[in-house]
C-alpha cells in the first residue's frame, strides 16, 4: 500500500463519515404502494370503460421504459467490472444493482400483454403472411418471455457474486492490478452479452413489431443503448439526491465521484444520438416509403413532432451542452436536473416510439396514462427500497475511494 | 551571492509531490520537476494552470466544420445534381462531412498544438535532466541562492529523496 493511499485511509477515518443504514424505509414503501394503487385502478378502469387501448399503450411504454433502467443500471455495474472501475469503491456497483427487483416485476408483467394482445400488437388482428413464421403470439410470447426471464436470472446470478466478499475487496483494493475473482468474469461478460442479444429482441417484437413492415437493422442496437443511459441517469440523479440526504462526508459529496457520473451520463448521451443518426442518414439516403414513413409520422407529422423535438432537447442537446464543463459536471444540481430531465426525456422516447404506431392522429396522453405511468413509477421505487438501503451503506462506510490525490 | 542548481531524485511518486508541495509552501528558488510517467499527481502539485492547448483544438474544429460547411455547399452550387428529387441542400450528409472535418482539423491542431507547447522537438536537454529521469526515477531540480541551498537540500532529503546533489557534483549519465 502507498503512502498517499495509507494518507488517504487515515484522513478518511478521521473525518468518517456517520454511517447511515437506512434512506428508505416505511414512508417510501407507503407512498409507492399508493401509487401502486391507483395505477392499478386507473388501469383496471380504463379496461372496464372502454380505453382499452389507451392503458395497454401506457402500460407498454412504462414496462419498456422501467425495465430498460432497471436492465440498463444493471449492466452498467457489470461493465464496471469489465472496464476494472474502481473510481467510487463498492458504491456505483451497489447503486446500479439497486434497481434490479424490479427485473422480476417486469417479467411478470410482461405476460400481462398477452392480454392486451388483439389491441397492441397489429399483426395479431391482421396478420401478416410472409412474416407470421416470427409474428405469432404463442412465439413471440415464448421466446421474449425466456429471454427476459434468462436476462433477470442471469442478472441476479452477477448481483449475487458481485455482493460477495471477494469482488467487494476486489472494487476497494485501489493499488492492486488484480483482475476481479473468476465468477465476476464469468457473469459479468455474461450479463452485458444477454442484454444486448435480449434487449434488442425486445426492441424488435414489442417496439418495431407495432408497425409491422417497417425495419431498421440498428434499431434494436439504438434502444438498448437507450436502456443503458437511462440506467446511467437513473444512477446520476439517486447519487445526487442521496448526496444530501447521508450527512457528512458520504462518498457522493467526493466531486471527482460526482465528476465521473457526469462523464458517464455526457458520453453514453452522444452514443444515443450518434444511433439515432445512423439510422436516420440510412433512411434518409435510400428514401423507401416503407422505411421513410416511421420517421415522417415522428417527426413531420403533428401532433408528434414537437415531442420528437424534445426527446432531441433532454436527452442530447441539455446533457451535451450543460454537462461540457467539468464544474457542471462537478455539481450535483446541475448533474441532477440533467440527469432526472434526461430521465423525462427518455419515457418520452419511449412513448414517441410506441404510441404513433397505435394512435397516429392524436396524442392520447390523459389522466389513466398518467396513473398507470405512476403505477409503474411507484412498482419501480418499492422495488428499489432494500438497494437503496444498500448504496446508503456502501457509502457512507468509509471505504476507501479511488485515487483520491487526483 | 551565487544562483546553483540542486539536482534530486525520488522513488516514489508520492515522495516527490510532497518535496513539491514543500517547495512551493517554502516559496525558495525555481524549480523543474521530471517524471518517467504522465503523473497527474505532479501535475497537481505543480499547480500549472489548464493548457492552452484547448483552444487550439476549439479553433481546429471550428475551422474544420467551416471547412466542411464550405466543400459541402461550394461543391453542391458548383454541380447542380437533382439526387432523387431532393432538396438542392441537404443536410444531412452535410453533417457527417462537417463532423468528420471538425474532428480531423481538431485532432490535427490538437497535436501539433502539444507539440509546439512543449517544444518538441527540442536539440537541448533541460539543465540538470539525468538519464533516470527517463526510466525509473522521478526529479526534481532546484535553482535557488546558495545561501538557501542547506536549507532546500535538507528539505528534499526529509521528503524522501534518494540522492541530492548540486549540480556541479553531479556525474551526467
Amino acid at each position: 500500500m502507498s503512502i498517499n493511499l495509507q494518507r488517504a485511509h487515515r484522513e478518511r477515518a478521521a473525518m468518517k463519515p456517520r454511517a447511515v443504514e437506512s434512506v428508505a424505509g416505511t414512508t417510501m414503501k407507503t407512498v409507492a404502494g399508493a401509487m401502486i394503487v391507483l395505477g392499478a385502478i386507473a388501469f383496471v378502469l380504463a379496461l372496464i370503460r372502454g380505453g382499452a387501448t389507451i392503458a395497454w399503450e401506457a402500460y407498454l411504454v412504462n414496462l419498456l421504459f422501467f425495465l430498460g433502467v432497471a436492465q440498463g443500471a444493471v449492466v452498467a455495474s457489470a461493465s464496471f467490472y469489465l472496464t476494472q472501475a474502481k473510481w467510487g469503491g463498492s458504491t456505483p456497483y451497489r447503486l446500479g444493482e439497486a434497481f434490479a427487483p424490479f427485473l422480476w416485476v417486469g417479467f411478470f408483467l410482461f405476460f400481462g400483454l398477452y392480454f392486451g394482445r388483439s389491441l397492441i400488437f397489429p399483426w395479431v388482428t391482421h396478420p401478416i403472411a410472409q412474416k407470421a413464421a416470427w409474428l405469432n403470439t404463442p412465439f413471440l410470447f415464448a421466446r421474449d418471455g425466456i429471454g427476459l426471464g434468462v436476462m433477470a436470472a442471469a442478472s441476479f446470478a452477477f448481483i449475487r457474486v458481485s455482493r460477495s466478499d471477494g469482488a467487494r475487496a476486489w472494487t476497494i483494493a485501489t493499488d492492486e492490478i488484480e483482475l476481479p475473482p473468476h465468477s465476476i468474469r464469468v457473469f459479468a461478460p455474461l450479463v452485458a452479452v444477454l442484454f444486448a442479444a435480449v434487449y434488442s429482441l425486445i426492441a424488435f417484437d414489442l417496439v418495431m413489431s407495432l408497425a409491422p413492415v417497417w425495419r431498421s437493422t440498428l434499431f434494436g442496437w439504438y434502444f438498448f443503448a437507450g436502456c443503458f443511459w437511462s440506467g446511467l441517469t437513473a444512477m446520476a440523479l439517486t447519487a445526487a439526491v442521496l448526496r444530501g440526504r447521508l450527512g457528512e462526508n458520504n462518498l457522493f459529496t467526493n466531486p471527482t465521484v460526482m465528476h465521473d457520473f457526469g462523464k458517464m451520463v455526457f458520453a453514453f448521451s452522444v452514443f444515443w444520438i450518434y444511433l439515432l443518426f445512423a439510422q436516420y442518414i440510412v433512411i434518409w439516403y435510400g428514401d423507401l416509403p416503407v422505411e421513410t414513413f416511421f420517421i415522417v409520422h415522428r417527426v413531420h407529422h403533428m401532433p408528434w413532432s414537437p415531442l420528437s423535438v424534445a426527446c432531441l432537447v433532454l436527452i442530447w442537446l441539455i446533457p451535451f451542452t450543460a454537462l461540457m464543463s467539468v464544474r457542471a459536471k462537478k455539481t450535483p444540481v446541475i448533474l441532477g436536473t440533467v440527469a432526472g430531465l434526461g430521465l423525462a426525456g427518455m419515457w418520452l422516447e419511449r412513448y414517441v416510439l410506441v404510441v404513433p404506431s397505435l394512435s397516429l392522429d392524436a396524442i392520447p396522453f390523459g389522466a389513466t396514462q398518467f396513473l398507470i405511468s405512476i403505477g409503474f413509477l411507484g412498482a419501480f421505487l418499492i422495488s428499489a427500497v432494500p438497494g437503496l438501503n444498500r448504496v446508503a451503506q456502501a457509502a457512507t462506510s468509509g471505504e476507501p475511494v479511488g485515487d483520491e490525490a487526483e | 551571492m551565487s544562483t546553483i542548481a540542486i539536482i534530486s531524485s525520488f522513488a516514489d511518486e508520492t515522495q516527490c509531490v510532497q518535496a513539491v508541495e514543500e517547495l512551493r509552501a517554502a516559496q525558495v528558488g525555481d524549480f523543474n520537476t521530471f517524471s518517467p510517467i504522465p503523473s497527474h499527481k505532479i501535475e497537481h502539485a505543480i499547480g500549472r494552470s489548464k493548457s492552452p492547448v484547448r483552444w487550439l483544438v476549439l479553433a481546429g474544429g471550428i475551422s474544420g466544420v467551416l471547412t466542411g460547411l464550405a466543400i459541402t455547399i461550394g461543391t453542391t452550387y458548383e454541380w447542380r445534381l437533382n439526387a432523387g428529387g431532393r432538396p438542392l441542400l441537404s443536410w444531412p450528409p452535410f453533417i457527417v462531412i462537417c463532423f468528420e472535418l471538425m474532428v480531423l482539423l481538431g485532432g490535427i491542431f490538437g497535436f501539433f498544438g502539444v507539440l509546439m507547447l512543449s517544444g518538441v522537438p527540442t536539440t537541448t536537454m533541460a539543465p540538470g535532466y539525468d538519464g533516470r529521469f527517463g526510466e525509473d526515477r522521478f526529479g526534481i531540480v532546484v535553482r535557488c541562492d546558495e545561501a538557501e541551498a542547506a536549507r532546500v537540500e535538507s528539505m528534499l532529503k526529509e521528503s524522501g529523496a534518494e540522492e541530492v546533489v548540486r549540480e556541479d557534483e553531479a556525474q551526467p549519465r
